[in-house]
Parts: C-alpha cells; structure tokens; sequence
C-alpha cells in the first residue's frame, strides 16, 4: 500500500490582489511531503501571482495557507523562507552585482541554512560543477541557463523543504532545460518537495506526479500528470496537438 | 608656487573628507533604501551640537567623544526609522519614496527649530585647546584638527568599506540595494536591515557634523547646505556607489580648493559647474554603474 504521505502545504480557498486587480479566484491546492507537483498555465494566467502568496511577497485577501500545519498568509517573507519554504523567481531573484558565491552564501542567510552551509555548498557544487568553476565571477556575467542554476543553487542554500521554482525554463535552451529538469529530480530525491509552475506545459508533466491547471486566474483541472499528458484538451492548448 | 599648490591640495583634501563623510551616509541610506534623505544634514547638525555639548558642558574632547556621538545618533537613527518611516512599509514603493520625501522635508523644517530652542540661533564651534595648532612639514602647513578629522573619515569610510564587503550582515545589505524581492526570497529581514542601515547612516552623518563643527561654526540652519552638499556628491558618484561617494567628496573639495586659486570667491560655482559638465559627460556619476 502507499506510505503515509503527509500532507505538507495546503491552500485554501485563496482569492489575491494584485495592484488593486484581482489576480487569483477561489485557489485550493495540496501538496504532500516528497511531492513534484506541477501548476501550468499559460502567460499572465496567475502562476507568478500564486507562488508569490505563497514565498510571503504578497498576502491573500481570502481563505488560507497552512504549511506543516501552520498557518502562513499575512506572514513576512523572511519567516516563510524560515520554515522551509524558498521560492526561486520568474526573474531569479539573483544580485548581478555580486560573485556566485556571495549569491550562494546570501542563499543561506536563514538560521537552518546557515548551520548547513558548507555541506548544501558541496551538494550544489556537485550539482552544478559550473557554478564551483565561476564561483568568483560576477553573477551578471553568467549565461542565462548558469543564471538559472544560481537560483536553484542558492534556493538550496537556504535549506528548503519546499522548492518553488516559477519558470525555470524560461528563455534557455532545450539541452539546458534538460539538465535543469534532471537536477530539479536530483533534487526532489533527496527529500526536497517541490512545487513547479511552468509554461513548458511538456517538461512540467514529465517530471510532475500531478499537475494543476490555471487559466485566467482560477485552477480549471487538477490531474495525475500522465493522464493530463493524454488529456485531449491540454494537448489542444498547451502542447499544440490537434486531433483529427 | 608648488607649495602654495600643494597647500591647497591639502585643504581640498581635509575638507573634501568630510564632504565624502557627510555624503557616505546619505548614498548608503538612498542607496539600501531609495530613500532621498533631505534631512541628512539636520541630523549631521545634531551630532555636530551634541559633540559641542559634550566637549563644553563635560569637558569630553571632541574626538574622544565622536564613540559616543556614532552611537547615539545610531540609536537616533534606529528610532526614527522604527517610529516613522517603516510606518510606510504596507505601500507601494511610489507612494513610499514620495511619502519619505515628504517626511525628510518635515524633519527638515522642524529640526532647525528643535536646534534653537536648545542651542540658541547664534553660532558655536568646537574649540579644543589644540584647535589652532599645526605641524610644519617641508614649509607645508598641517593643520592638527584637519588632519585628524581626515583620518576619521579615512577610518569610518574603511570600515564601512570593510562592513559592506566582507561581512555576511554587510554583503546583505548590499543585496537589498540591489533587489528588494530578491533580498527578502532569500529570507533576509528587510525591515530590520532597514532600521539599520538607517542607523548606521545617521550616525556617520554625526560623525561629519563633530568633525565640521571643529572647523566651521555650528549653527541650528546649518542643516540643508551640508544635505544639499552631501546630495552633489552623490550624484557626482553615481547613484549605485555607495562608496564613491567618499572618493566624490575628495575630488570636490580639491575641485573647490584648486579653483579657488583661480576663481576666487566663485569657488562653489566652479564645483557645481564640474559637476555639470561630468553629469552632461557620464549621466550615471563617476563611479555609478550604468
């Protein structure tokens, strides 16, 4: 039979503003400890919105967050990222005027990251060999895909026990988003829950156990990610398939 | 006539110190915190009366004093930022710089006031026995209170240096100048950094205003033509350099030194115009980053 999956992080029934518009109707999802679950969506459906509520940037005008049964919304952003929650951005959230490893180090800046430091260093090291090579260089300098594995890289850094990553494969190249993708494994398989919003409906499937759909700021479908694969309707939107 | 230049050099030296300390505080406040902090120089005329209180009411000398005057207006600093300008946090970031402009402002015309009534308008200078001495050296003239006041400056602007790179605490504040959402993702406490970079630049601002009030006179209107000053240099830095600045006040005030050679009593004009001219040249400031 199945282990006990502990239910990690649920949201409740959240309506969010943003700028004094409304960004998000009615959102509930659930995610349990150890879980890939995806949230895709097309551009400005929302996914940047949530996650944001989520990481602390943004509070929700209705209903709740709960987060290892404790209740999250309205909270500062730095007392999520201190119960285990790091939300790498759409933009990276990355200095560009400081080396990689002062980005990786500032990373840790959480009490738990920091008691960890030089053993997370090490593991995103052997993650991402390339961020040990340029590890003195400025992190504006970096191509767009060792940009991207600086963010996750110090996302780890603060120790999480849920990673959200907001499009992690925007703007890179398909080799690149590979790699990325298969780190983002690496990563789950040491223990590390991860939550994913994507635009790259096709790659967010592959590695997501179950997906959720958002369009125009409401969730429309909640599936296992394999049948969302073979879902007639997102194969029409998102992956461009039309049937005949 | 090189030693008339190099006489001048040194006094454009002593006092473009103190036009960089005074300029520190302000470019690390705007710097972290996009505040334009209009009221920098009532809170350097603060610490500059505060030195005076403690050298003429407890016979502190003034640079033993400046620990306590850095510490005070520290906590000054603090409590400024925790009672009225984190009150802004909760909006938008237009709403809050236009707001803690408008706030500063009101600093500005209020503190003045506050500085008469305990201080009388006339002017006061921080007159240690040692004021008028000097050491001769090679016929240059070596000012004991300027040279001093330049090595205060010199040691606060390292520290600061020193603060803002090679510390954790340090490299985070220079990661919230850099992104605010990217500073707080990565669990940093903004408020809190915050309260204290505005701590730590008023506190310098006291320190300027300690050093200035030994070679100028203190008056309660003193107020905005270091915050003007200390503005020019930073934008003369550039807006990204928080510690060009420091190196911005040096170059104005051998700038005004020089050209009072030439110029006479349009020295301020000469500095404003360089300004001008480095501005049309390179927008970003001499060391900001484009």
């Amino acid at each position: 039979m199945t282990d006990q999956e502990a239910v990690m992080l649920v949201v409740n029934h959240i309506d969010v503003y943003r700028g004094g518009l409304k960004a998000l109707w009615d959102i509930s999802i659930s995610l349990s400890k150890g879980e890939i679950i995806a949230l895709v969506g097309a551009n400005g459906t929302g996914k940047s919105t949530f996650l944001e509520t989520i990481a602390g940037l943004l509070a929700p005008s209705t209903g709740m967050i709960h987060f290892e049964g404790i209740q999250i919304n309205g909270e500062p952003s730095h007392r999520i990222v201190d119960l285990g929650i790091c939300l790498v951005p759409e933009d990276r959230g990355i200095f560009p005027g400081m080396n990689v490893l002062e980005n990786l180090e500032l990373g840790a800046f959480n009490r738990r990251g920091r008691a960890e430091k030089e053993e997370t260093l090490c593991f995103v090291y052997g993650l991402f060999p390339i961020l040990k090579d340029r590890r003195k260089q400025l992190a504006k300098t970096l191509s767009g895909g060792e940009q991207q594995m600086l963010a996750i890289g110090k996302g780890l850094l603060s120790k999480p026990k849920l990673l959200m990553l907001d499009e992690p494969s925007l703007g890179l190249a398909p080799l690149i988003v590979k790699n990325i993708f298969e780190a983002i494994c690496q990563i789950n398989q040491t223990g590390v829950s991860v939550l994913l919003v994507e635009q790259n409906v096709r790659i967010a499937l592959k590695v997501a156990k179950r997906a959720y759909v958002i369009e125009n700021g409401r969730i429309v479908t909640h599936e296992e990610a394999k049948n969302l694969l073979t879902d007639k309707r997102v194969r029409q939107a998102y992956l461009g398939i039309h049937s005949f | 006539m090189f030693r008339f230049l190099a006489q001048t050099l040194i006094n454009g030296i002593n006092i473009g110190a103190l036009y960089g300390l005074a300029a520190l505080g302000l470019s690390l406040i705007f710097g972290v915190m996009r505040i334009l902090n209009v009221a920098h120089g009532e809170f350097l005329m603060i610490g500059g009366f505060i030195g005076f209180w403690l050298f003429h009411l407890y016979g502190v000398d003034p640079f033993m004093g400046l620990p306590m005057v850095g510490f005070f207006l520290f906590i000054m600093g603090i409590a400024f930022y925790k009672l009225i300008f984190s009150r802004l946090t909760r909006f938008h970031e237009e709403v809050k710089l236009k707001n803690s402009l408008l706030i500063a402002f009101g600093l500005y015309l209020i503190f003045p006031q506050i500085a008469m009534l305990l201080w009388t308008p006339d002017e006061r200078a921080i007159s240690p026995k040692y004021s008028g001495e000097a050491i001769d050296l090679f016929g240059l003239r070596f000012g004991y209170v300027p040279f001093w006041g330049l090595c205060v400056a010199v040691v606060t602007f390292l520290a600061l240096y020193l603060f803002l790179n090679k510390t954790y605490f340090g490299k985070s504040l220079r990661g919230t100048a850099e992104s605010w959402k990217a500073a707080k993702l990565s669990g940093i406490n903004i408020e809190r950094t915050f309260m204290i970079t505005f701590g730590v630049g008023i506190s310098i601002a006291g320190i300027a205003g300690v050093l200035i009030g030994m070679v100028q006179e203190l008056t309660p209107i003193m107020g905005m033509p270091w915050t003007l000053k200390a503005l020019i240099v930073v934008v003369l830095a550039g807006m990204g350099s928080i510690i060009g600045a420091f190196i911005a006040g040096l170059i104005l005030g051998i700038v005004e030194a020089v050209s009072a050679i030439f110029m006479g009593p349009y020295t301020i004009a000469v500095g404003l115009f360089i300004f001008l001219i480095i501005l049309m040249l390179r927008p970003q400031g001499l060391f900001g980053k484009t």
